[in-house]
């Protein structure tokens, strides 16, 4: 045991004197073997399976018979010396209880509002690189709102490129409700995310989101329709993906945060949950109190 | 249930327990075969799961050995058959159930302050059925014949697809064996599922709330609620292959109408929640040890129940991840693949609250905890090679390869086992009495670890360079005989391992130092009571206010109480608040 350590006694003032527990018995073990042996014989001689009939069916009897009207127990004498138990951790003066000790996450953050407007903007310029995609490879803009549209006319993924180059209303109300929708969807996700991001949120989200966002797009769709992922040019894609990021991000993050009720200026550490900042106040108080061993 | 009763109904109770020192092997052998205390149950299902995992370990040596060379015929193909679906078979159903379940049976009852499991008859039952089922398995080296008539042991894999194990193309009794030796076990693991549920569920000690439960338990209880939905389809199939096999129907026959991918399905409805029903409660270990370890409270209690929770339900939704080669359709794999990569979220948040638990804890690197430690980061790198293998084209080149092998073992040794070796070195004091040796245990780990990473690391090179699963030999010119050299080495380092832990175990049963009944400085109620605990496990039904009621009674004046969320917390703040 530590030198150091406190030694306690799980004591029983109520304790009772005797128990009863379940008898032990024969009778599952001997059910257990008989239904063993009847599968048995199966792969060796009827007779076993007979033989396994006749236990399984004894034990049931034998069970029963044990369990009704009442089931059959045993007397136990309870001991009565007390469990020795301790601890390791000296006593130190309860840390003070703090209204920061819990933190709801993230400390701060946008208004839905503000990953609504980014969310359109961003989607806005997205159209941009589409656009000159579609220009330079089909001299035409329609290219890239046609193929959105695919996913709505599914026949559409196998239709020529000249028919995809044409302007089509259908194909424009539909890339538009594709487009929309999504683009609003992944503007409140950003308003979320952003604050979470330590450093440079635009640039991460801008960057790092839409790369692996088309990463998990390109595995995907190269599964669910290989011709789609034949038409699509990654680059391209990319690019726009980026022309949202950056957009979006920028215009979520020109709106002023919301603060949550529990704001602190902290480290990310501290704002993830991992480290809560009375640790260090209270260090630097009294420095000389800290509990050994342990700590919550 | 226990009852209580008064001093003088027990007859002779002080001669009883002198008899108890005197007993012949006989007497002790008796008690052992009729009790139906969990503990003793519990114990029984760790022995009879390390016996097999000696078995089912030689059986692994011996493929090993055939395969570290180009060309060998160490053994001849029939018996390399048996071996790979023996061990398969094995280490699955007669090794990680069994020993999972054994622990489960030992500290369910004591974590929740009950005295034994629900139904302490159903749970002697259950554990009997599956041993015997065992025996059937290996019975069949004397009592079945294998394909063509060749070698003895089930040889069809240990998922035995169809229509390998038609009667026509696996003749005699072998695949038989197999069959009846899985629908005895099911039946056990059904018995032991519900067990534990209604244990959970019924029998927890007052003031112990379903947010108050300790994490295990938590574990065990949606492992449970797996297996009921697992085992089904798996008894569901193993019933339709005996009556194509013994009457002539034709489920999985298909020349004749039946369909060999109904049986994939069937296998693995049931195949991957067993992989969760295994992983499970090695989170359930970790789970308890980590924090111990760290002198830390488990970090986000409420977000490792509901990512529990959530892999339990999401596992069932990812089955034909196994089956991108057959050529399901785009639709479906897409299912398949995106529903496989989802269940990383809720494990990922296990991973991160556990890294969270070790952050600024004071860290005891003991040897449970360093079993522990390893699995955290084995843990992390099989999950990424299942990312990997979730996506279907890239399953495509690699199903069946060695680098499937290697992926599962990854899970099984160094995720599973690495975690029971752990709960080892952390309740086999509470179980005997008396603490492992520390330094064997340090020995055991590192050279396990080597031996681990030495045969599975390496494992994935052969896989990427084509190496088929399951293959007898191979030519020389193929390039694989290094790494399969490095493996076979490996294996042979964690056998050397495996043998220094069961030695530890039996030196320290008798010479180990006495453990007291709280080795550890923990904080849950099993280690309130005596090493090794009484029959009737607490002589007062504990009553809990918090997760940690051992901690409360060390700190009476710092309960944990005081600090967890819970509605009577929330409502008195509130309170305070206004």
């Amino acid at each position: 045991m530590n030198s150091e350590g406190v030694e306690f006694q799980v004591s029983h003032p109520n304790q009772e004197h005797g128990l009863h527990l379940p008898s032990p018995t024969a009778w599952p073990v001997v059910l257990a073997l008989g239904l063993s042996l009847l599968l048995t014989g199966m792969v060796t001689n009827v007779a076993v399976s007979v033989l396994g009939v006749i236990l399984a069916f004894s034990a049931c009897v034998g069970w029963f018979r044990q369990v009704l009207p009442e089931e059959a127990h045993q007397a136990v004498e309870v001991h009565a010396e007390p469990v020795p138990v301790f601890t390791a951790r000296r006593l130190a003066e309860r840390r003070p209880e703090d209204a920061t000790a819990r933190k709801i996450l993230p400390v701060e953050t946008f208004l839905i509002t503000s990953g609504i407007q980014g969310g359109i903007a961003g989607g806005a310029a997205m159209t941009v690189p589409a656009a000159i995609y579609g220009w330079v490879k089909y001299h035409s803009i329609w290219y890239a709102v046609n193929l959105l549209a695919a996913g709505g006319f599914v026949s559409w993924i196998g239709a020529s490129n000249a028919f995809l180059s044409e302007f089509h209303l259908r194909g424009l109300l539909a890339a538009l409700v594709i487009h929309g929708i999504t683009s609003v969807l992944v503007g409140l996700l950003y308003g979320a995310m952003l604050p979470m991001f330590p450093r440079y949120p635009i640039v991460t989200a801008g960057v790092m989101a839409p790369l692996l966002l088309t990463g998990i797009l390109h595995s995907a769709v190269a599964v669910v329709s290989p011709i789609l992922d034949h038409r699509i040019d990654w680059f391209w894609f990319v690019a726009s993906q980026i022309a949202f990021g950056l957009v979006c991000g920028f215009v979520v993050n020109l709106h002023a945060k919301v603060r949550t009720p529990q704001f602190q200026a902290l480290p990310f550490s501290v704002r993830a949950g991992l480290h809560s900042d009375i640790d260090d106040r209270y260090h630097d108080e009294s420095s000389d109190s800290d509990g050994e061993g342990t700590s919550r | 249930m226990a009852t209580h009763i008064p001093l003088d109904e027990i007859h002779g109770s002080q001669e009883m327990g002198e008899q108890t020192q005197r007993k012949l092997w006989l007497e002790v052998l008796h008690d052992w075969v009729t009790t139906v205390d969990h503990k003793k149950i519990g114990l029984m299902y760790i022995s009879y799961a390390l016996f097999f995992l000696l078995v089912a370990g030689f059986e692994a040596l011996l493929m090993r050995i055939q395969l570290a060379v180009p060309n060998n015929h160490f053994v001849s193909p029939e018996v390399f058959n048996g071996l790979f679906t023996m061990h398969g078979t094995t280490m699955v159903f007669f090794v990680g159930m069994p020993i999972l379940f054994g622990f489960g049976n030992y500290l369910i009852p004591l974590m929740i302050g009950a005295r034994d499991m629900a139904f302490p008859r159903l749970n002697a039952f259950s554990f009997w059925i599956s041993a015997f089922g065992g025996l059937l398995l290996y019975y069949s080296y004397i009592g079945g014949s294998g394909l063509y008539g060749a070698g003895s042991a089930p040889d069809v894999g240990w998922f035995a697809y169809a229509p390998l194990t038609a009667k026509v193309f696996s003749p005699g009794h072998s695949t038989d064996y197999w069959t009846l030796s899985l629908l005895l076990t099911g039946i056990g693991t059904i018995g032991t599922a519900l067990n534990i549920v209604a244990t959970i569920i019924s029998m927890r000690c007052p003031g112990m709330k379903m947010s108050r439960l300790p994490l295990l338990p938590w574990l065990y209880l949606v492992t449970s609620g797996l297996a009921f939905v697992a085992i089904g389809p798996l008894t569901a199939a193993q019933i339709m292959l005996m009556l194509d096999r013994y009457l002539g129907s034709h489920f999985f026959d298909t020349q004749a109408g039946g369909s060999a991918v109904l049986w994939m399905h069937f296998f693995w409805i049931f195949g991957h929640p067993e992989v969760y029903i295994l992983v499970l409660p090695a989170f359930a270990f970790a789970n308890e040890i980590i924090p111990v370890f760290s002198r830390k409270a488990i970090f986000g209690y409420p977000a490792m129940v509901a990512a529990s929770v959530g892999i339990g339900f999401v596992s069932l939704g990812v089955w034909a991840h196994h089956m991108f080669t057959v050529g399901l359709g785009a639709a479906e794999n897409t299912f398949f693949v995106l529903s496989t990569m989802v269940i990383a979220v809720p494990t990922g948040i296990k991973i991160f609250n556990w890294l969270a638990t070790l952050w600024g804890g004071k860290i005891q690197f003991t040897a449970s905890m360093l079993f522990a430690l390893a699995f955290l980061f084995q843990f992390l790198i099989a999950g990424l090679t299942g990312i990997m293998l979730s996506v279907a084209p890239f399953d495509w080149q690699l199903g069946n390869s060695y680098f499937v092998v290697a992926h599962f073992h990854y899970v099984l040794v160094g995720a599973i086992l690495f975690m029971v070796f752990s709960a080892f070195y952390f309740w086999y004091p509470k179980m005997t009495g008396r603490m492992l040796s520390e330094k064997l245990g340090k020995w055991h780990f590192w050279l396990f670890l080597i031996g681990f990473h030495l045969t599975f690391d390496f494992m994935h090179i052969p896989g990427l360079l084509g190496m088929p699963r399951r293959v007898y030999t191979y030519e020389a010119d193929r390039g694989w005989m290094i790494w399969n050299m490095i493996i076979s080495s490996g294996a042979v380092v964690q056998a050397v391992a495996t043998l220094l832990f069961v030695y530890n175990m039996v030196w320290s049963y008798f010479k180990g130092p006495l453990a007291g009944p709280d080795p550890w400085d923990a904080w849950t109620l099993e280690w309130t009571t005596t090493s090794p605990p009484p029959s009737y496990n607490f002589a007062e039904t504990p009553e809990v206010s918090s997760r940690r009621p051992l901690w409360d009674l060390k700190h009476p004046d710092d309960p944990d109480s005081d600090y967890e969320i819970g509605p009577s917390r929330r409502s008195r703040a509130k309170k305070e608040s206004q």
